[in-house]
Parts: C-alpha cells; sequence; structure tokens
C-alpha cells in the first residue's frame, strides 16, 4: 500500500497542466442538468421545510411517534446522517496517517460529504424537539438563572461529540483545499479570483509554505483519527446508557463505529460514481479506487454482521427473560420486516463483494452500495423503534407508523445534503489537485 | 350476632340527629373538617363570585364575601343522586372562586369519602359545553332562544288536567313529596322511570319475606361470597360503599380473605375480581341457585331443610350441573362451602343476568340466602338504599299504548331520557314524537331534550337544592355549590311557577329552597324535642351533608313466606344458539356517562377499550367465525341488528356474547353524539311478567363476520406481564404464611442519598394493595379532574398518546385448573429513587427534588423524550399537541396546576400541589406535615382504599406500615430503580399456576429455596 499507484496505463496519464484543467473544468458555467438537479434538491428542502413548519406550529403530533415510541424517524434520519460523516474523516485523516496513497482522489469528495452529512444530521435533534425554540437551553450559555445544562445526559455529550467533529472536519476540509484554491485563483478573474484569491490565505506555492502546511496537515489529521472513534461511540451511548432491552449493550460503541464506516464508505461509492461519469475523471477515480473501497465495506459488512449476530447471541446466553423476548420480538415480530430487510442489504447483498468481479463493475457496486444505503437507515430503525416498541411493561407496549410529515422531512434531508454537494461540486475541486499533482509527479518520475 | 347495635353501626357513617347531636366526623382530618362549610340563608350561590365569565379584568371585593379567601379552597357537603351513577353519594364540592374545581366523597356518607370514576367526572357533566344554556322553542329542525317567562307560560299553558305526564327520575325524600304534591294539584300524573330498575329484586324480596325494596348487603362481615353476576363494585346498587364492603372482608393481614365466586355468563369489573368462575350458561343462574340452595340446607339441616327440600327436589345438583354446563361437584363443593362458612353472602344478578324470568333468579338466590342463614345477617331486607318509586318497563309500554292512543297531551320530562333509555322495541320514541306538547326540564340535549318542543333547563344537581333519603332513616341535602353556569333555573322552581301561573298558586311556598326549608322546619319541630334551634341544626346538616332520623321498624329477622315456595321453578330448557347479554359499565352506567370525555377515555375495566362499544366473544365462538379482537361483527336478534368490533374475551361463556351499554347516542352532545352502538336496539322489549323488568338479556341473536376491520382502540398492549415482576399475585395460603412470618421492609433500600436528601424530613411514598384493588378506574379519574389532564380523543388514543398519568394494567394469569386470575395494577410515576428518567434531561427538567419526588420542570421541558424511553414504567405522557378545553370546561382547570402546552413531558408527582399546600400550613404552625394530612387525588378517592400514601422517613406513618408487608414488592425491581410505590402482591383462592409467585416478596431475604427459579437469578441482579 506504501507505493501506491494510479491503475492507468502510463502512457495515458495526465500531465500537471492537463491535470488542473481536469479537475477545475467543472467549475465552469456548468449545464441546464446541474441546475436541473438543484432546483429539485430545492423543491425537495421546500417540501421538508414546510413539513416542518407546519409541525412547529401544530406540535410533534404530526409524527407518528407515541406512547412507548418516542423517537422514530427523526432519530433514525439522524443517526443515519452521522453514520455517512464518518467515511470522510477515516478516508482523510486514518487513511493519510498509515499513508494510503489511494484515498488521494476520493478524500475531498469524502471530507466534503462529512461536512454535509453533519450539517444534516445536526437538523434532526432541533426538528426532534417538542419545543425547538427552547433549543438554547441545551446549550451551555451563562444564563442569568445560572442553569447549565446536564452534564450527565448522553444528548449534551452527543451535542460537545458532533460539534467538535464538526468543527474539526471543516478545518481538515478548509486547510486540504488552500493549494488548490491558489490554483483556481490563478486559473479566474475578475470577482471569482478575488474570492478564490481570499480563501486561498495568500498562498505562494513557496517550500516554507508547503512546510508549514504539511506539518499542520499532519496533526489535524492526528487530532481528527480519535475522534472517527469518539463521535459514534458516543452518539451509540444516546441509546447505550438508557435501560432500554436492545439498547443497553456494552457492544455498542464498536458496532455503531463500524457501521458508521460501513454506511460512509458506501455513500462515498454511491456519489463517486456519477461523480466520476458526469465530471469526466475517469483518469483520477479509477477501479483501484473502487476496489479498496469495496474491501473496506466488505470488511466493515463483515463486522457489523457479527454484530447483529452477537446481539443475539448475548440475549441467548445471559438468559434475560426481557432482553430474550425483546430480541424475539424483533426477528419476529410487528417489525419483522425492516429487520429482515436490514440483515439482507447489509449482511448478504456486501457478500457479492467477495468476487472481485462485483468489485470491479461499477453498476454492481453502484446497486450494492444502494442497498447498504438503505439497510443501514433500517438497521437504526430497528434498533431504535423495535426497542422501544417492546419494553420492560408489557401493558405499555405499542406500534409506531411514521407519518408523511417525517417523511417528507427525511426527503428534504437528503436534498438538503445533496444541494449542498452539488453547490460544492460547481465551486470547489472535488479531487485534491495538489494531492493529485504530487503522485502524477511522482509517477512520471518513476513511471518512465 | 344480629343485635340491634351491628346492625346500627352497619352502615359505617357518623350523622348529626334531629335532636341535635353533632355526629363524630369520620375519618376525617380537623382540617378537612373545618373546611367543610355549612352555608346558612343564601349559601354558597350568593357567595359564589358570579357568573364564569371572569372576563379579563381582575376587580378586588369592594366587601368580600365572607366565605371566600381568594386563592383558597372551601369545600361544601352537597350529593350527587344523579350525575354520579347508582347510588346517591355524599360528597364535598371543593369551590375556588366561584368554581367548583373537584369533588371527593363525604366521609360521614355510605360512601365513607369515596367516590367512582363515574361520579368524579360529574363536572364534566355540570361543565358540558353541550348543555341547554337558556330556554329554548322549536324552530324547524332546531330551536331558538326564548324568555324564560314565554317559556315558563307555555309550559303552564301546556298542562292539561288529566292527560298530562310527568316523567321523572326516581325520588325520595322532599323531592318525592314535591312532586307528588305539584302532580295531584296540577292534576298531572307523575312517573318515575329509570332504565336499570331493581325491580325484580324488590319483587323478590316482597315475595320471599314480605320486605319490598332493596336488601342491605353487609358484604364486609361475609367470610365467603358467591355472586351470580352483580357487578356490585362497577355498576350496581352502591358499587362505591360496596367497594369499601368488599375491601373488609378481604384484609388479609388481619387473616380475613373472604373467598368470592362468581356463578354468571360472563366475568364483569366485579367478576375479575373472583377467586373461582362457574361459566353457567345463560339463563341458568336460577337452577344453579336453587341446586345449590337445596344442598346447603340438607346439609345444615333445621327449618331451611324441612321447608326447602321438598319443592327443591328436582333440583339436584347433576341435573342442574347438565344445563347450566357446571361440573356437578363444583356445585357440592360450593354447597359444602357455603354450608360451613360463618358468614357466607350470595348476590343476585344485575341487569346483564335479567332475562325474562329475573324475579325467579332474584327468589332463587333469596332462597340460597335463606337457606346459608345469611337473611337477617349479611342480607338485610328492606335496609338497603332507598331507591324511590319507578314504573317498570311494562308500564312504560303502557305508557307507550296511551301515548299512541292519544289520551296523553302533554308529556314534561324532568331528568329522564327514556327516548334514549327504553329500547326501540317498545316503541317510546315514535309514539313520544305524536304527542301533542312535548317539554323538556333536562339540563343536557340528550335525546329526549332533542325531541321535545320546549326547553327549559334546570340547573345542574351541583347548582341545585334538593334533599334525599338515601337509607331509611338516613336523609341527605343537597345545596347549591355554584352559582348556575347557564341561564338555567332550579327544576322544582319551574314547575311552581307554572302551577302559580293559571292563578292562585296552589303551594304556600313560593320556590322550592322555601319548600324545603318549611318541610324540614316541620319535621324538626315534631322530632327535636327543643334542643336547639332549627337555624343551628340547619347549618350542621349543610356541613355534615346528612342527618339521621328516627326510621321505620323493618323486621331484622324476617320468616320466609310460603309463597316464595310455591312458585313453579322449572329446569331451565336446554339453549340453542347464542344469547345477547347487556351490561352497564362502570364508566357510562345507564348511558349518562357517554357525553364525558374522562368516561369515554377510561379505559372498560374489562377490554381497557375506550371510545367506543364492543361485542364480547369467547375465542372459542370466534374461533370457528375466524374473529380477531376489532374485526367487524354483526349482531341480530327479532328486534334489530348492529355492527360493532370484536373482542376476545376469555371470561364470557362460549354461548353468550355481551354489549356494554350506555354508547351509540344520536344526540346528547359532541362527545357521545354516533358513537359505539345502542345495545338496547337489540332487546326484543320482553319483560318479567312478575315484576314488569325489561329483559336487558337472555334474547337469542345471531352473530356473523362482517368480514372488515373495524376499530377498537385499546389501551393496553399487552394481556399478561410475562411474569416480570408487574402484577404479582400470591396464594392465600402462601400469603397468610408470610404474614404470620417475618416483615419485608422494602424501604431499607431507600435509605441512600440518591433517594432523598438526608436534611429532609420526608421521602413521600406510596404503597398500592393489589388485593383491594378492583379496577374500577376511579382513582385514574380523579387524577384527570385534579391535574387538569386532557383527554385527546379516539383518533389520538389509536396513536397511543392518551395523556393518563395513571393507567390500571389488567394482567391475566393462567391458573392450574386452566381457568385466570386477574390482577389490576395501577401504573404510575414510581417516583425512583435511582430515577432512570433524570439523568437522562439534557436541561434537568427531570429532577430529583429533595424529599425524593422526580419533579418534571414543565417551563424547563424542551421536549426530547429520552426520559419517556427510559421510563421502565411507561408512566411519562408527552403533549402531542396543546389541547384545549372548549368553555365552560376550562373552568374546572385546578388552579394550582400548570396547563401544558405542545411539546412538554408530564407525569404524576404525586400531587405535588397537595403536598405544597400541606406544607404551607404545617410551615404556618411550625410543625412537619402529619401522618394522613395529604392524600394525594387518586388515594382520597378509591373505594376500596387500595391506595396509602405519606412520608416513608417517619416509621410510624400509615404507608411505612404497609410497605413493611410480607407481601410487599416494587414494581421491575431487578432494574433497582428504587421506586417510592410498593405494591403489595394480590391474593388469590385459585390455584395460581406459577408456583414462583409472590418469591419476589423475599426481596432483600436470604431465603433458600427462593432463588431456585428464573425469578431467582433475575433478582440477584437487582440486589
Amino acid at each position: 500500500m506504501a507505493t501506491a499507484e494510479i491503475d492507468v496505463p502510463a502512457e495515458a496519464l495526465p500531465t500537471l497542466a492537463q491535470a488542473n484543467d481536469d479537475i477545475s473544468r467543472p467549475i465552469y458555467p456548468p449545464s441546464w442538468r446541474y441546475y436541473l438537479l438543484l432546483a429539485i434538491c430545492g423543491i425537495g428542502i421546500l417540501a421538508g421545510g414546510t413539513a416542518w413548519a407546519i409541525q412547529i406550529r401544530n406540535g410533534i403530533g404530526m409524527t407518528g411517534i407515541n406512547n412507548p415510541v418516542s423517537w422514530g424517524v427523526y432519530i433514525v434520519t439522524f443517526v443515519f446522517w452521522v453514520g455517512i460523516a464518518h467515511s470522510g474523516t477515516l478516508i482523510s485523516a486514518v487513511l493519510y496517517l498509515v499513508r494510503s496513497g489511494w484515498r488521494t482522489t476520493i478524500n475531498r469528495a469524502a471530507e466534503a460529504m462529512t461536512i454535509f452529512a453533519v450539517m444534516t444530521a445536526g437538523l434532526f435533534p432541533l426538528i426532534h424537539l417538542g419545543r425547538v425554540w427552547y433549543f438554547y437551553y441545551l446549550v451551555p450559555y451563562p444564563s442569568t438563572r445560572l442553569l447549565w445544562p446536564n452534564f450527565r445526559s448522553p444528548l449534551v455529550w452527543d451535542m460537545f461529540a458532533i460539534g467538535t467533529y464538526f468543527t474539526i472536519s471543516l478545518v481538515f476540509w478548509y486547510l486540504g483545499l488552500i493549494p488548490d484554491l491558489a490554483v483556481l485563483r490563478d486559473k479566474f478573474t475578475g470577482i471569482k479570483k478575488k474570492l478564490y484569491g481570499a480563501f486561498s490565505l495568500g498562498w505562494t506555492g513557496s517550500v516554507r509554505d508547503w512546510a508549514h502546511y504539511r506539518r499542520l496537515y499532519l496533526y489535524l489529521a492526528g487530532i481528527a483519527t480519535p475522534l472517527v472513534l469518539s463521535v459514534h461511540s458516543v452518539v451509540s451511548w444516546d441509546f447505550a446508557m438508557g435501560i432500554v432491552p436492545g439498547w443497553h449493550s456494552t457492544i455498542f460503541a464498536p458496532y455503531f463505529v463500524a457501521g458508521a464506516i460501513f454506511s460512509g464508505i458506501a455513500m462515498v461509492i454511491t456519489i463517486m460514481i456519477p461523480l466520476r461519469w458526469a465530471f469526466g475523471l475517469e483518469k483520477y477515480i479509477t477501479k483501484y479506487h473502487f476496489d479498496n473501497m469495496s474491501k473496506l465495506l466488505l470488511f466493515t459488512s463483515l463486522i457489523v454482521g457479527y454484530a447483529y449476530a452477537i446481539e443475539f447471541f448475548l440475549a441467548w446466553w445471559v438468559n434475560d427473560p426481557i432482553e430474550k423476548e425483546s430480541f424475539g420480538w424483533r426477528a419476529t415480530g410487528y417489525y419483522a420486516l425492516p429487520f429482515w430487510i436490514m440483515v439482507f442489504c447489509n449482511v448478504v447483498v456486501p457478500m457479492s463483494l467477495w468476487f472481485k468481479r462485483t468489485r470491479n463493475n461499477l453498476a454492481a457496486l453502484f446497486v450494492v452500495t444502494i442497498f447498504v444505503n438503505i439497510g443501514m437507515w433500517y438497521e437504526r430503525f430497528v434498533i431504535i423503534v423495535t426497542s422501544l416498541a417492546h419494553e420492560f411493561e408489557p401493558g405499555g407496549w405499542g406500534i409506531y407508523v411514521p407519518t408523511t410529515t417525517e417523511i417528507l422531512i427525511m426527503i428534504g434531508s437528503f436534498a438538503w445534503f445533496f444541494f449542498w454537494f452539488l453547490l460544492f461540486s460547481r465551486t470547489l475541486p472535488v479531487i485534491s489537485i495538489a494531492e493529485v499533482k504530487e503522485h502524477l509527479a511522482h509517477e512520471h518520475e518513476h513511471g518512465h | 350476632m344480629n343485635n340491634g347495635d351491628t346492625h346500627r353501626n352497619g352502615d359505617g357513617v357518623s350523622l348529626p340527629t334531629v335532636d341535635g347531636g353533632n355526629g363524630t366526623p369520620g375519618d376525617t382530618s380537623r382540617r378537612d373538617f373545618l373546611k367543610v362549610l355549612g352555608v346558612a340563608g343564601a349559601g354558597a350561590a350568593a357567595a359564589s363570585c358570579g357568573p364564569p365569565d371572569m372576563g379579563d379584568k381582575l376587580i378586588p371585593y369592594l366587601v368580600p364575601p365572607e366565605d371566600i379567601v381568594p386563592g383558597t379552597n372551601v369545600s361544601y357537603a352537597t350529593i350527587l343522586t344523579e350525575a354520579g351513577g347508582p347510588e346517591p353519594l355524599g360528597i364535598h364540592a371543593t369551590v375556588r372562586d366561584g368554581r367548583v374545581i373537584k369533588l371527593e366523597g363525604n366521609p360521614r356518607f355510605p360512601n365513607r369519602g369515596r367516590l367512582s370514576a363515574l361520579a368524579q367526572s360529574a363536572l364534566q357533566d355540570l361543565y358540558d359545553p353541550d348543555r341547554i344554556q337558556g330556554p329554548r322553542v322549536r324552530d324547524g329542525n332546531g330551536f331558538t332562544d326564548t324568555d324564560w317567562d314565554a317559556a315558563i307560560a307555555a309550559l303552564a299553558g301546556a298542562i292539561v288536567p288529566g292527560r298530562t305526564v310527568l316523567l321523572t327520575s326516581p325520588q325520595t325524600g322532599s323531592s318525592a313529596e314535591f312532586y307528588a304534591a305539584w302532580a295531584d294539584a296540577v292534576g298531572a300524573e307523575w312517573m318515575a322511570w329509570e332504565p336499570l330498575g331493581y325491580e325484580a329484586l324488590s319483587s323478590a324480596y316482597e315475595i320471599a319475606f314480605g320486605i319490598p325494596g332493596m336488601p342491605q348487603y353487609e358484604i364486609n362481615r361475609a367470610d365467603r361470597i358467591v355472586s351470580f353476576g352483580a357487578d356490585f363494585l362497577g355498576s350496581w346498587l352502591s358499587p362505591v360503599e360496596f367497594g369499601a364492603r368488599f375491601l373488609e372482608s378481604r384484609r388479609i393481614e388481619q387473616g380475613r380473605q373472604a373467598k368470592f365466586t362468581v356463578v354468571a355468563p360472563r366475568l364483569s369489573l366485579t367478576g375479575l375480581n373472583a377467586d373461582e368462575w362457574m361459566a353457567a350458561r345463560p339463563g341458568t343462574e336460577a337452577a344453579v341457585a336453587l341446586a345449590l340452595a337445596g344442598e346447603v340446607a340438607r346439609a345444615k339441616g333445621g327449618e331451611a331443610a324441612s321447608r326447602l327440600s321438598g319443592p327443591l327436589a328436582q333440583f339436584t345438583p347433576e341435573a342442574v350441573a347438565e344445563r347450566a354446563g357446571i361440573p356437578a361437584d363444583k356445585i357440592v363443593r360450593l354447597a359444602d362451602d357455603l354450608a360451613s362458612a360463618q358468614n357466607p353472602i350470595i348476590l343476585p344478578p344485575d341487569v346483564s343476568g335479567q332475562d325474562g324470568a329475573t324475579t325467579e333468579t332474584h327468589l332463587a338466590v333469596a332462597l340460597l340466602n335463606y337457606a346459608c342463614g345469611a337473611i337477617g345477617s349479611t342480607v338485610r331486607p328492606g335496609e338497603g338504599p332507598m331507591r324511590g318509586e319507578s314504573v317498570s318497563a311494562e308500564q312504560m309500554r303502557g305508557l307507550v299504548g296511551r301515548m299512541e292512543s292519544g289520551s296523553i297531551e302533554t308529556i314534561i320530562v324532568a331528568g329522564a331520557n327514556p327516548v334514549y333509555g327504553v329500547p326501540k322495541s317498545l316503541g317510546f320514541a315514535a309514539a313520544f314524537a305524536g304527542v301533542d306538547n312535548r317539554i323538556s326540564l333536562n339540563s343536557h340535549l340528550d335525546e329526549t331534550a332533542a325531541a321535545c318542543d320546549l326547553l327549559l333547563p334546570s340547573n345542574h344537581e351541583l347548582e341545585s337544592w334538593g334533599d334525599a333519603e338515601i337509607r331509611p332513616g338516613i336523609w341527605a341535602v343537597a345545596q347549591p355549590v355554584m352559582r348556575p353556569i347557564f341561564d338555567t333555573r332550579q327544576r322544582e322552581d319551574l314547575l311552581l311557577a307554572s302551577a302559580a301561573l293559571g292563578g292562585e298558586s296552589p303551594f304556600e311556598a313560593a320556590d322550592w329552597k322555601s319548600w324545603l326549608e318549611t318541610s324540614w322546619r316541620a319535621s324538626f319541630e315534631a322530632e327535636s324535642e327543643g334542643a336547639t334551634s332549627f337555624e343551628d341544626f340547619w347549618f350542621v346538616m349543610l356541613q355534615a351533608g346528612a342527618v339521621r332520623r328516627a326510621q321505620s321498624g323493618v323486621d331484622p329477622n324476617p320468616t320466609l313466606r310460603a309463597g316464595a315456595l310455591e312458585r313453579a321453578f322449572q329446569l331451565p330448557e336446554p339453549i340453542e344458539g347464542f344469547k345477547l347479554t347487556t351490561y352497564a359499565p362502570a364508566q357510562f352506567y345507564d348511558g349518562r356517562g357517554a357525553n364525558r370525555s374522562w368516561m369515554q377515555e377510561l379505559p372498560d375495566a374489562v377490554s381497557k377499550a375506550v371510545w367506543n362499544s364492543w361485542v364480547e366473544i369467547h375465542p372459542e365462538t370466534a374461533g370457528p367465525l375466524g374473529l380477531e379482537t376489532g374485526d367487524l361483527v354483526e349482531i341480530r336478534t327479532s328486534a334489530g341488528s348492529l355492527t360493532a368490533p370484536a373482542f376476545l374475551y376469555e371470561g364470557i361463556h362460549p354461548d353468550a356474547i355481551a354489549i356494554p351499554l350506555g354508547q351509540g347516542h344520536t344526540e346528547f352532545g359532541r362527545t357521545a353524539k354516533s358513537r359505539g352502538v345502542n345495545a338496547l336496539d337489540l332487546l326484543d322489549g320482553s319483560v318479567d311478567p312478575q315484576s314488569g323488568a325489561l329483559a336487558f338479556s337472555g334474547v337469542a341473536a345471531e352473530l356473523t363476520a362482517v368480514g372488515e376491520r373495524g376499530r377498537l382502540v385499546i389501551l393496553q398492549g399487552n394481556d399478561t406481564d410475562l411474569d416480570r415482576e408487574i402484577g404479582e399475585m400470591m396464594q392465600v395460603d402462601d400469603a397468610l404464611e408470610k404474614i404470620g412470618g417475618h416483615q419485608v421492609d422494602l424501604r431499607q433500600i431507600l435509605e441512600t442519598a440518591w433517594d432523598s436528601d438526608p436534611k429532609s424530613p420526608y421521602r413521600w411514598g406510596m404503597a398500592i394493595d393489589l388485593n383491594a384493588c378492583t379496577g374500577c378506574g376511579a382513582c385514574v379519574t380523579a387524577c384527570y379532574a385534579e391535574n387538569n389532564i386532557p383527554t385527546v380523543g379516539e383518533d389520538l388514543c389509536n396513536q397511543g398518546r392518551e395523556m393518563s398519568w395513571m393507567q390500571i394494567m389488567r394482567y391475566f394469569e393462567e391458573t392450574e385448573d386452566d381457568g385466570f386470575q386477574t390482577v389490576h395494577v395501577p401504573v404510575l410515576c414510581q417516583q425512583c429513587g435511582d430515577a432512570p428518567c433524570e439523568p437522562v434531561c439534557p436541561v434537568y427538567a427531570a429532577y430529583h427534588t429533595p424529599e425524593g419526588l422526580n419533579a418534571q420542570v414543565y417551563n424547563r421541558c424542551v421536549g426530547t423524550r429520552y426520559c419517556a424511553n427510559n421510563c421502565p414504567y411507561k408512566v411519562r405522557r408527552f403533549n402531542w399537541f396543546t389541547y384545549e378545553q372548549p368553555y365552560p370546561l376550562d373552568l374546572q382547570l385546578n388552579p394550582d396546576v400548570t396547563v401544558r402546552q405542545t411539546g412538554v413531558m408530564e407525569k404524576c408527582t404525586f400531587c405535588v400541589q397537595r403536598i405544597n399546600r400541606a406544607k404551607l400550613d404545617a410551615k404556618d404552625e411550625g410543625r412537619h406535615v402529619q401522618d394522613g394530612e395529604i392524600q394525594t387525588a387518586c388515594m382520597q378517592t378509591c373505594p376500596t382504599q387500595a391506595i396509602v400514601f405519606g412520608n416513608l422517613k417517619d416509621p410510624a406513618s400509615a404507608v411505612s406500615r404497609v410497605a413493611k408487608g410480607a407481601r410487599a414488592y416494587h414494581m421491575l425491581g431487578e432494574l433497582n430503580t428504587r421506586p417510592a410505590i410498593t405494591y403489595l402482591a394480590g391474593v388469590s383462592h385459585a390455584p395460581l399456576a406459577h408456583g414462583g409467585h409472590g418469591e419476589h416478596a423475599d426481596e432483600g431475604h436470604e431465603e433458600a429455596g427462593s432463588a431456585t427459579d428464573d425469578h431467582g437469578a433475575a433478582d440477584d441482579a437487582g440486589h
């Protein structure tokens, strides 16, 4: 892995100037298709926003959540997006630290995805609040009543964990962008030149610049790496710290982290395949990258499958009647369909990645990752909803069915996410130009 | 044994007497007693601060009324005779700033300070937005406002001597005299009618002992109870009083646990509390009673044997067993039990067993009581609740005939709703529509009022003067507790005014209040022998709510009349097909509770369903039809058909199907209208020939599956507790053994810093005795009334969004003889010492008070709902919307309790407003709160005193003592949440299937063998 190679024939290797042009080409005035996509996303955001506005006016009763099941699609989708946000840091920081060169062409998009996913996820705790107009009670501000948030509550930990993650990810992403912004500054004129120039912070490309840049990038990668583990561990504690059968388990942190990486990688692949096609980046994002990501997907699928199995094993082995009943019901009760969708999508379908033919077939890979995206949403649904529906007090059992409001807001969240991603793809280089050129220079030197 | 003294005290009431005795105020505390005001002269009406529109301006009194301290509750003693259900109930109405906000029982009455759910909801009857708000006259299909003078003139003009009928509910006391005198003076005929009458019971006791009227059932003294179906804890005769009496017969800590057997086709609310169920085929109750009587008489010998053996010869257990579907050996064993019991008591059927020969059944039960020696002992003919004269269904049929023939020109309805309550097959509604003058004095726009042309709405009884003789010798008075909320008048005043309008008033009294006072003054002067002044007496009586007067003598030991044995008792014919049974559910009774949302949203004790009607079907019957709970079924009888969702119920005989009464209103208000079905439509109008009582049951019915799902909202997730230490039961022998042995003290685990501040003198706690809880739901409704809990309607209930802070879970447990037992578990916030809800709240809205309460700060709550997820008892309720009470229901809101807005979590806090009030009072007086000073709303109303509240840090407090009981356990104790509520396991005579039951009571004890089953292992985790 240390001597990473881009899997294209040497004679096809673009020159450094070509790379500049290729990668920044999307930034030139886009076609009508782009505006169509943007408009679709805009409508989605509008629909979700309207649903939210109605919900704020009428009450959380617009959702389907009820007495035993107090958390529904909002929290499911929240965890889903936090999970998506995971691969960015993993690919950027961890693979950077272990010198996995294959990250080069995908890290920028993955990092952007992380930021937009956190921005999406961060909406849901607000959307789900009963009285969102008092959201600031959750913030530790110096209140005249001397009231602080309850630092014993996992929800407060959660807020800090995600806040930290967002900040570090944003800084890390921006730092990586600086040399590329300078490239863009040099390519454009007028207002664009001024804007890119301002954000490139006077980058000159001098050796001194590069030395500072590399050092800072390394430090930030080091700081970001533990966050890969911490964020989703803390999110998992939203559940594991509760006493609800089906939540209260020590395997939750690693289980959620693996799930998050799994879903994040799947989403990266889902986005990269059309992106590569649309922007003509075949030379830069190659089967080699997809093959590696597929292997990571397969590996995390195995971990997730193991976690599913071990939950049932523990319920049986500990022999707690309440836990046993809850898990039995999860697989066979009212919500058996979501459960088996989850198993099929997350455990069965990814097994096709054992075959190189699947890994190298982008169409097949795309389908697999769509399954994984769906499966991971259902995983969170199964964990949250089925556990709450069958708790300790059998008289209090109940069923939850999502309503249109919730579905609209969930669709709106996808629209919101892709809206940002579309804007990103047309204003900033989706591949790190600097890093690609570094590799190309290396290849040109040693390949010929 | 049956001397006069025990008998005198048997009613359990202490009242002032006419000769000036003050009585002692029952178990009321001194404070409560002083707070109850007697109001002389203008009374509460004048003292109340006026009509409900308090507007947006607050103007201080120039001369403040004497009784009112702003922001302070005062109580007035009065009675509920109509709105509270089958029995007249003594109440203390809590009034704040001129409006009544809560009803409590009056401890001096037979209801002993307790109320039923229906009585608690009388406030919603008073503040019903659908009441008639002023005089109205028909205008096409609707009504238009008129003024009182015109309305009264129209009423007076419509009274045609000899062709006028005044139809009221049954009356006693001065009201009965008044109506009779009024009818006499104007030449009208007065008929009192009630839909669920007791004609057959009265008739049977007249035949058997020559004493008509209700017997007094002293269940409290019984050591063996058998019921032939009477729902005496729910809707029969005097359920609140019977609740207290039933409890006394089952005080296991005192070594008493009367075994209770039900012989009936259906288990009612009361039936679910039985130790044993003999599922008799519908219509065979009389035969079983006679077989038992024969066996008991033979076993006991003596007079009863000689008199009964001949006439009952054909009723051998074997002959009856075949017809009734009960094994002969079970009948013999029950007879042996009854014969060997010291004080057995046998209760008759209620309307659910009232078929076309119901007098025979009542007579058979009376004979069984006689054979057992219960007559004159536990069953006292003629000493029961006074009902007042009433007409039977047969007489109503006669009235219908007269209406049809045109011999009646005017009908004045006052407090009765026959258009709804008389089955269609009797044709009342149709005949009524043909009467020339139809005038209603009802206060609600019910079906009868809606069919009238002239509406003169009368005051609600909480706004009225009146009196009633509730027991032989006990007279209760009703005083208005607030000014009329609408433009209504006292009912009797309307009649007086109409009589006076024709010219000279035939009466001396100008209004009803002076009539009442004159009548009482006359009685006082005749009976008091000048001990005190009348004014003093009147004041004392209003304060007490009732007075004891000399009673006419009833033979305490009546003899069986020969006529009773000459009746031609027949073995029942074998039945084919299904028999329909209708019954009165505790929440609706005869339908009067249907427009109260608290009652619609109170889960039925049996089905736990809300806001609908349902058809109870045995699973064996439903199976071949492919029916499941919630599927629509069509019931067809010769009188008609209706469609309703099925409820599969193990507690009904496979040959019977049951439908609750009280729903299916076509008028009566927004809550009741078009909801459920009216089971009366299925009755064919046949009556019992002896008493004229309507056959509410025994009608042949056909059952067909419609093939569609209906909607039956059931507010309980699962019917069993899966053995999770929630609703525990013990066998009676185990319980007695444990009680005799060691004591369990669960309080020890409460003494940690988590639970309450060590410096605080209080740790509030509760004990709930599941052996006492009958599942009647009074506590639930009291909680709604006290804590401003909104009702949410059927749709939201269906989504699992009911707001009840307290729910009674009805858990079934299998027994070894393939039957089942039921344990009712009131589930409310357990105020855990180590509460899972508290640490997860990000904003400290859920926090722990120094006194150990899990408080909820509504203003701080942002609505993450994590607390509700983490509550293992599922007792937190979220405001999914802002629920608003339509005017004037909002006037009932308790000003001491915040009204919550959307997005806020809420829950029980042991009526913290009452705790704080008591603490403030105590602080003023420089002392600690005394035990018994605080009663939570649920505890205060519980007819069986199943709930005890108090300070766990005070070892002498009632709750500390009860919580130390041998039956004590903590709900889901293995979670170690250290709840402040201790449950005491239910006790049953039935062979419970789980030998391990009751093991939880051993929590904290090391006893060999107790940890051998699954529970033991689970317990270990909790220690």
